[in-house]
This record gives C-alpha cells, structure tokens and sequence, in this order.
C-alpha cells in the first residue's frame, strides 16, 4: 500500500472515531467518554490488537499535527470575546491565575525532582496545566520532553481537574463563579472549561480565558524554572 | 464560496503561526511562536485593525472541534506504555495532585480578593 493511501485511512479513520465519540459524550458526559480520552484510548487498542506501529499511524497522524500551531493563534477569538470580563476583573484575575500557574510549574517540576525522574519526564510535566498545543510548543522550546508525554499528562490534568475540580472548590468553600471558572481553566484547560461550562456561562468564560492567560503565563514560568530548580 | 472563504479565514491562523515563529526564531526567544501569533492577532483585534467578522466564521469550526487535533499526537502514548507500567505510573499520581494544589490555591486566592474588591465597594 502507497503511503498516501495508508495516510488517508488513518486521517478519515482518526476523524470517524472522533465523532462517534463525541456523540457518546452528549448521551453520557462522564469524564471517560471525553471524546480525547475515548478516541485516544480506541486508537492505541487498535494499533496494539493489530500491531501497527505509531509512525505508520502518524503518516496520516501529522495531517492533523500541523494544526497544533495555528489552533493556538485561534485561541485569540474566544480572547478577544471575553475583553470585557479582563477588564471588570483584572485584579483578580491576573493574580489569581498567576498563583494558579507558579503552583503548577513549581508542584510539578518538584515532584518530579523529588522521585527522581530523568530529564525528559521533568520536562513534559512542567507545562502540564495547559492546552496540549501550547504545552507541547513549551516544551519544544525550552529543547527537551517528549509531545507524546506532554499530551497525556495534559490530559490527565485535564480529567481529573474536571472529575475532582467541583468537589476541590466545595472543600474549600470557594464560591464565587469567577473564582471557580478560573480556578479550573488554570489547573484543567480545555477539559476543565468543558466542565465550567455546564455549571454557568459566567464560569465557562472564565475558565477559557484563564485557560489562555495561563498559558502565556506558564510559557514565561517553564524556562526559567527549568533553569534554576 | 463560503467554504472558499473559510479556508482563507483559517489560512490566517497559518499565517500568524508562520509569523510567530518567524520573530520567535530571529530574536531568539524561549516562547512558544504559536503564542506570540496568537498575542499578535489578538492586539490586532483589540485595535481593530482586524474586524473579528472577517475571520470568526472559520475559526469558530475549528474551535468547536478543537479536541480532534490532540488525538494523534495523544496517541503517541502509545510509546510509553513500558512506562507507565513501572515507576511512571507515580507521574500519573503526581499531575492529579498538583492539578488539585492548582485549583485550591488559585481559587481562594481569586475568592479572597474579589470578597475584598466587592467589601471595599459597599
């Protein structure tokens, strides 16, 4: 079979699996039918059960990997839609999601340290509070890490940010719907704005942005923790 | 037509990526360029430069699906799975409990200085 063609199965297969999944979510939305969970968790089955490697996957993987960059710069919509609550809150929030983003990179670059982990893992776990796009970009720029790693450790934030999060703010008698969308979207990203949603369109646009800001946050914090921990 | 143009909307994504990494890569800085795109188009929205209507319509369909894009690269995990049997199943333990130290730390400190800001306005 041309690469072309083995290209193209796995991009229409990646995407059908998408969808059936995301039809799974809106009858069942718990957190292990999350369509990135569910369509990842099929695809490494398939590719274990019938012994195709991950590069002959990613001949039609890399299809969709170039979109990684610019679904960054997308994020400069829900952004720009959202100006009003940067304005109203500003204090607030860039205080709040900056205490949100040092705990992140300092709990998780130290942890690491403290088990011991090579260099590689240290790497993929400091950006693991954000979107996989801006985490993997992260962690290519500071020169190390797998994108693999990064993208399942975002993962794992993200579910069990949106799992556990509700549960987290009510121990903590936090109340405020600001103070909760954000609270999520820094520590869960999209999968935490996700579950922000359903509780108030107040929250869930908290959540996007301090999901946005965050990252630009955490960019800043990953090389220079990297640097002197 | 309107997919013509929604492919040209989502090409400007492309375009400020490309850009990004381009400043990135002649000043030689340790962010990310996707995001030094993303700051730059999001300036040239505040300042109007760029009308959101010209570029929201293609954008919002890649935003409503934005999940799809992670799987291959997710999938990738699939080269780890020795891994995550051994002592890298503590990484999966200790990214659950950061992410809690993220949520309890920025949320009471948001709540703190809103409870102020609105007891200071009474």
């Amino acid at each position: 079979m041309n690469s072309f063609l083995i290209g193209l199965i796995a991009f229409i297969g990646t995407f059908i699996i998408y969808q059936i999944s995301k039809r799974m979510y809106q009858k069942k939305p718990i957190p292990f039918t999350l369509p990135i969970f569910l369509s990842t968790a099929v695809i490494v089955i398939f590719l274990l059960f019938t012994g195709i490697p991950y590069k002959t996957y990613m001949i039609g993987g890399q299809w969709i990997d170039i979109f990684l960059g610019p679904i960054v710069v997308s994020l400069a919509i829900p952004l720009y839609r959202e100006i009003h609550l940067i304005k109203k809150y500003a204090g607030a929030i860039s205080i709040g999601i900056f205490a949100g983003s040092l705990t992140g990179v300092f709990t998780g670059i130290a942890g690491a340290k403290l088990f011991r982990f090579e260099s590689l893992v240290i790497q993929s776990i400091a950006a693991k509070s954000v979107t996989t796009p801006i985490a993997i970009s992260i962690t290519e720029a500071v020169g190390g890490g797998s994108a693999s790693l990064v993208a399942v450790f975002v993962m794992i934030a993200g579910i069990s940010g949106g799992m556990f999060g509700p549960v987290i703010l009510k121990i903590c008698r936090i109340q405020h719907p600001v103070a909760k969308g954000l609270s999520i979207g820094t520590a869960s990203h999209a999968i935490g704005t996700a579950k922000a949603l359903e509780n108030s369109e107040l929250e869930g646009a908290v959540s996007a942005l301090s999901m946005t800001i965050s990252a630009v946050v955490v960019s800043f914090l990953v090389p220079v923790f990297l640097a002197f921990m | 037509m309107k997919y013509f143009i929604m492919v040209l909307q989502i090409s400007v994504l492309f375009l400020f990526n490309f850009i990004g990494q381009f400043i990135r890569d002649y000043f030689s800085l340790s962010i990310p360029g996707s995001l030094i795109g993303m700051l730059l188009l999001f300036i040239l929205l505040i300042l109007k430069i760029i009308p959101i209507a010209w570029i929201q319509t293609g954008i919002d369909v890649i935003l409503k699906d934005i999940p799809f894009f992670f799987i291959p690269v997710t999938v990738g995990v699939v080269q780890y799975l020795s891994f995550f049997q051994g002592k890298g199943s503590l990484t999966i333990l200790l990214v659950i409990v950061s992410t809690f130290f993220v949520i309890s730390i920025s949320g009471i400190v948001t709540n703190f200085i809103i409870k102020k800001e609105e007891k200071s306005y009474e």
